[in-house]
Formats: structure tokens, sequence, C-alpha cells
């Protein structure tokens, strides 16, 4: 009873606090607001929307092999006699129509030129023998690629198609290769069929272009309309930062809370404690329960603000629970960790500045690397190196709807974290005050 | 007061590192009487009403509070003993009424009984109307009450005041003296740690003398002043360094100790009406000349003189 007086006393203390609660409510609400309403205005006004990349076809392929694309695998479902028909269409194609806009020139010169002339950033030239060296064993299907060398963003994204497209019609081309060897290469007609057969199946397996391209993900397999996309575009980018945010002040306060052990022996408190018929262990206890409980309605607090306020969505229940418990064990004990090393309160400054800034960071690494593939691999190995690493890990896992049991290791993970940081913790400050 | 001992105290001792704060300390204070520390700064005052609060554990020696020992029985010690210490160990982010029911509950008080004694304790210390305030927002005087009020709260039998008057105005000064009056009229044993000479003499049944971490006297005020003869106190400015007038003061008739500190000559006497007029004697053959002349009758101070060869200040 005692130990929970004293938890009370500490949390009425923090409460009141006017520095604390701008750092474990506002701060982390303020940053993920700032960033909601950048991304959020950039969504309503079509900011995500690139402008249209210019491109000028010369398609002067005479043809090769007779082959026929099944439509349906075609973007934009018309027919393709040849391969540079083919490319044509699929840069035409309706998926990728808001990124690109396509114009044609009658010879490669007059493609140059128009990028010469700024008309247009990208010019596709393909060459007349191009599908008869497709079709050709020996032969080298080549396009040209002439790109205003002042922009790099739009043509990336030509030249980011094309290499898909290219990459897949290597493997046709291996195909027709082998079936060359084995029958008549002037067998254009079974040529044909077999490239037929692989642009099927290789087209098939990519219907969508786009989606090579941008990572779009939504949670429900509805129809949606723009405005719901975009808001959940918006989801995809603030909830990690916003969960970043929560664990990285829940680590604070923990860290902030615990020192209240320190700063009552400064201001002589903890000593008049020792003084009342009050166990050390109970004091202590009371203490420790503070800094747990303190936590527990911080992060409370920030999950439900962040779902009223963004619309958030952090999983279902036993999931946030879970990653909640886990979050709030770790950052109460590592406070309590991390203090028990402190002479003083001064030393804290050292606490805020170092051990806890670095530690949050290398934790939330994984959130600024989603961007990057290779980068958040990268930084989901380092991040898992602290325990701000896990807690990230955890709600990345509830928020993208992993099973309970993926959940319940990470959990573990943080609760052995937390036992180690709590024992040491408290068998400092034990012998510390022994 | 009665003659059944609130505390005895037999041969504590505590160091750090090599310094020896506490050195074979005894004494004996009988229940319901004011027991007074008295000492320079780092005498071991501090120190040993530590070890008697349980706050520290001595390397050496035992007590016995009310039967409990201090080694043996911690928590039975705590639980009949007030500790005012001697800085405000106060929430000065809580209000006075927090304050005080969040140390109630510390001393065991729950519910109505707890609630009724921070009122109770609230008209003692004259803080009813402010109650409501955050203590950090308190005079120094007033914080020094609320952390008197602290102490008073589970009704101990004993009190233990660390320095309570160090720093504070005299008017607080006056009203803490007061209360410790009254805390022993109401019968409760009162341990008074001070620096303060005239607070000792003023209070005290028995006094305790420390220096450098032993007791080197203790008795009723009249017993102590004893020691040095009934000896009166001069003191004495000059025109000049004291240093060169030291020797030939101490040659005089009738004179039996010379100090000097900052300026001020503290010379003890048996007869000031004889012994003056030689020292003014003196002082002009060496062609100095007294400036002014301070004549105490037998005190504290000059039983730590006495016993100590040095004045009783910082």
């Amino acid at each position: 009873m005692k130990a929970l007086d004293i938890a009370l006393k500490d949390m009425t203390r923090s409460f009141r606090s006017f520095f604390a609660i701008v750092f474990m409510f506002v701060v982390p609400l303020l940053v993920t607001g700032m960033f909601y309403f950048m991304f959020g205005n950039m969504a309503n006004d079509g900011g995500f929307n690139l402008p249209k990349t210019q491109v000028i076809i010369a398609n002067l392929d005479q043809g090769g092999p007779k082959f026929q694309v099944n439509p349906k695998n075609i973007p934009g479902g018309r027919d393709a006699d040849t391969m540079g028909e083919l490319i044509v269409n699929i840069l035409e194609s309706d998926e990728i129509a808001e990124l690109i806009e396509v114009s044609f020139a009658p010879d490669a010169g007059a493609a140059r030129a128009a990028v010469d002339t700024q008309v247009s950033q990208v010019a596709i030239i393909i060459p007349p023998d191009f599908s008869e060296q497709f079709a050709d064993q020996d032969g080298e299907a080549v396009i040209e690629f002439y790109q205003d060398p002042t922009l790099t963003i739009g043509p990336g994204i030509i030249r980011s198609i094309m290499n898909r497209f290219m990459d897949g019609m290597a493997g046709v081309k291996i195909a027709v290769n082998v079936f060359q060897d084995e029958a008549d290469s002037s067998d254009y007609a079974m040529t044909g069929l077999v490239v037929q057969g692989y642009l099927d199946t290789s087209l098939a397996l990519r219907e969508d272009p786009e989606e090579d391209l941008l990572d779009v993900r939504a949670p429900s397999s509805a129809p949606q309309s723009e405005e719901q996309e975009s808001q959940n575009l918006l989801l995809s980018i603030i909830s990690p930062i916003m969960g970043g945010m929560m664990i990285f002040y829940a680590f604070f306060t923990g860290a902030s809370t615990a020192q209240s052990i320190l700063k009552e022996e400064e201001e002589r408190t903890l000593p008049r404690l020792f003084t009342t018929p009050t166990s050390q262990t109970t004091i202590l206890s009371g203490k420790l329960l503070a800094v747990f409980l303190t936590v527990l309605v911080q992060v409370i607090v920030l999950i439900l603000a962040a779902r009223l306020i963004f619309g958030i969505q952090w999983g279902d229940f036993l999931s946030v629970a879970l990653v909640a418990v886990g979050i709030v064990f770790s950052a109460s004990s590592f406070g309590v960790f991390v203090n028990s090393f402190l002479k003083n309160t001064k030393q804290g400054g050292v606490l805020f500045g170092g051990v806890l800034t670095v530690t949050g960071m290398l934790g939330m690494i994984s959130i600024f690397a989603i961007g990057s593939p290779a980068a958040s691999q990268m930084g989901d190995t380092v991040s898992l190196l602290v325990p701000q690493g896990w807690a990230v890990r955890g709600l990345m896992q509830s928020m993208s709807g992993e099973p309970v049991s993926d959940l319940l290791v990470t959990t573990l993970v943080l609760l052995v974290w937390s036992a180690a940081f709590f024992t040491i913790g408290v068998w400092r400050f034990n012998r510390r005050y022994a | 007061m009665t003659n059944s001992p609130a505390i005895e105290v037999l041969d504590l001792q505590r160091s750090f590192g090599d310094t020896k704060a506490v050195q074979g300390v005894s004494f004996e204070v009988r229940q319901g009487e004011i027991f007074s520390l008295l000492g320079p700064n780092g005498a071991g005052k501090t120190t040993t009403i530590s070890m008697l609060s349980c706050l520290l554990r001595p390397d050496g020696g035992d007590a016995q509070v009310m039967g409990h020992s201090i080694r043996e029985d911690p928590m039975g010690v705590k639980s009949v003993l007030g500790f005012v210490p001697q800085e405000i160990a106060l929430y000065e982010d809580l209000t006075a009424r927090e304050n005080l029911t969040f140390w109630g509950k510390m001393y065991g008080l729950r519910g109505g009984a707890l609630k009724a004694r921070v009122e109770e304790v609230l008209d003692v210390i004259g803080l009813r109307d402010r109650a409501k305030e955050r203590v950090g927002k308190y005079s120094g005087g007033m914080k020094r009450r609320v952390n008197i009020g602290v102490a008073l709260l589970h009704k101990p039998q004993i009190i233990y005041m660390d320095e309570p008057t160090v720093g504070i105005d005299p008017q607080s000064r006056r009203n803490i003296v007061d209360s410790v009056v009254t805390l022993k009229d109401q019968g409760m044993t009162v341990l008074y740690t001070t620096h303060y000479m005239e607070e000792a003499q003023e209070l005290s049944d028995q006094i305790g003398i420390m220096d450098h971490g032993k007791m080197i006297a203790s008795g009723t005020h009249d017993q102590l002043v004893k020691l040095v003869g009934g000896q009166t106190r001069i003191d004495l400015t000059l025109n000049m360094e004291a240093g060169a007038v030291l020797e030939d003061w101490r040659a005089v008739e009738g004179v039996t100790q010379v100090s000097a500190e900052d300026g001020l000559v503290t010379v003890l006497v048996d007869d000031s009406n004889a012994v003056l007029p030689r020292l003014f004697d003196v002082t002009n053959r060496l062609a100095a000349r007294i400036t002014s002349v301070d004549i105490l009758e037998p005190n504290l101070e000059a039983v730590f003189l006495h016993l100590t060869g040095r004045a009783l200040r910082d």
C-alpha cells in the first residue's frame, strides 16, 4: 500500500510538471502532426503525382517472326504484331498514363531533335531490326534511350520501366535461343509461338508495371476512392513516425521518471523517507512502480490520441496490448538501469543527450530507412541492437497485421531486455542505499 | 520528565574513509527532556543523529531508542521517532496538505485518522489557511514549519531536530524555539542539535558538547558552567593586530586563558573588575588601544573555549 502511495505521489509530481507533459504527450503528437499536415496537404493537393514525363517514340521495328501476344496480357489490351509494338503498347498503357505522356516521331533524328529542343524529355528509338534480332539466336536487340541530361526523376522512371520490361524479355530471348538450337532456324512460325508463349507468361506476371515502381499498401481489399487511397498512403507514412516518436519519448519518460530517485536523494526527501517506518524495498518498489505507471499512462494516451487525431491503425487489440506491455516494461526498466549508473541528476544531461538519443535513433533506423529497401534491411538489423529497435519492430508487426505468434516472440525479447535492465538497476540502487 | 531513559547511546562510532566522524560517543536522554548536542560544524552531531535515526549504520557501538536497538530493530526505532532534518525535505510541487498527507501515510496513518491529524498539524504549524498552496511558494520560515509538522504527524514519543534554525530569520528562529518548548510541555522527548550556544542554553535540560567526533562534556547548563570554574569571559577588540598583545595579556594576574579569532580577543578571567584595569595598563604600555569591551558571565561558549581552546564559532 505504501509503495502505491509513493507511486501515486511521484505520478502526481510528474503530471504537474509542464516540462514533463510537453515531452510525454505534446512533442510526439506535434512531430507526427507536422508530418501529417505536410504529407496530408501534398496528398490533398495531388502532391504525390509527379509531373508527366514527355516520351517520344520512334518505333521503326519492321517485325520478325509472326506472333500474336494475348491482348489480355498486354497493358491496354491491344494487339502487338512486333516487339516494337509491344513496347509502345506498354508505354501507352493506362496503368502508367499518370506518369508519362507518349508521342511519336517518324524517325530517330526527329525523336532526338525533340529531346534536344526540350519538347520531350526522353526519346525511345526502336530499331528496324529489333524483332528480327530478338528472334535471331545470334542477334542483339538494342533499344536506344535518349534523354535530357538535366533531368533525372522522369527519365529515371521510364528507364526503370524499360529495364524491367527488358529483363523479362531477356528470359524470353534465352527460351528462343534454346528452341532454335533444337529446331530449324528458319521456322519463324514455331519461333513466334515460343515467343508468344513466353510473352504471355512473362506479361501475365507483371500486369501492373506501376506496381513495380511504387509500393502502395492498402489495408482493405475493397475498391477505394482516390481520397481513401491518398489517406492510406498518408497513414503508411505517419504511422511508423508516430510509433517511433511514442517509443522514443516513452524511453525518455522512463529515464526522467526513474531519475526522481536521484532527485529525491538531492532534495533530501529520500533520506527522510528512510527515517519513516517504511522499508527500503517498499520505497524503491514505489519509485519503480511510479516509473512503470507513468510510462503506461503515456503509451495508452498516445495510442488513443494518435488513433483519434490521425486515425492511425495500430492493429488488433491483443497485438497492440502485447506491444504496449513490451514498450512499457522495456522503457521503464531501461530508465532504472541507466539511472543506476548516475551519481547525481547533473549527469542526467549526458544521459538524455547521449545514451537515450543515440539508442533511440538506432532503434528508429528501420523507420527512417523505409523508403530504401537496402538501407531498410540494414536498419532492421542494426536497430535490433537496442531495445527501442525491438519495440519499433513490435509496433510494425502489429500495424501490418502479423500473427500474434510473431508478436509474442518480439514481446518476449523485450521482456528479456527488461528483466536484465531491471535486475541490474535494482541491484545497483539497493547496494547504493544499503 | 521521568527517570527512565528514552535514548541510551553507548560507544557509537562511525567513519567515512579515513575520517573518524564519530568516535565512541555515549550519552543518555531521559523521557520528556530536551537534550541538545552542541558543537561547531563538523563536530559529528549530524552523523550521530543520523545513526540514531537509522539513516546510517554505526561501525561500532549501539543505541537503544525507547527500548529498540538501532542495530537490531531499526523499524521499531523509526516507528517511535519523528525526524526533522537540517535541510527542508519536502515536495515543493505538492501543497502543504498533500505533503502532510503523504508523509502521514509513510508513518502508517490512514483514512479518517490521517485526515484529522493532518488538519491538527496544520493548526499547530499555523498554516491551515494556506494549506492549498504549493510548498515551493512558501517563505523559508513557512517551509521550516511544514518541515517540523511532518515529524509530528504520528505523535512520536521522540523527536530529533537536526539544526532546525540554520539559515533562517530571527523571527522564524524564535517560532521554532518556542515550538520545541511546546513539544516538551506536551511530554515529548527532544534530541536537538545546534551550533548556537544561546539555543542550547535556553532550551536544554541536558547538553552534550561535541568536538571532532567526541563528546567532550555533558550535563546540565549549571554543571557545564562549573567546568570553567565560574570564570567570566571578556571579548575585546584592539586598534591593531591582536597578536601583538596576546603574550603580555596571558601574563596578567587573574587571566586564565586568552585566544584570538577574526580580530576578536577572548579572555577568561576569575574577576573581571580586578583584571580589566590591568589589561588596559598593559595595552597602554604596548602603545595599543582597546576599542571595545564585552563582558560575558560564564556560559557554554566559555565552556567550549575552556575545553577546546577554541571559540564555538563556524
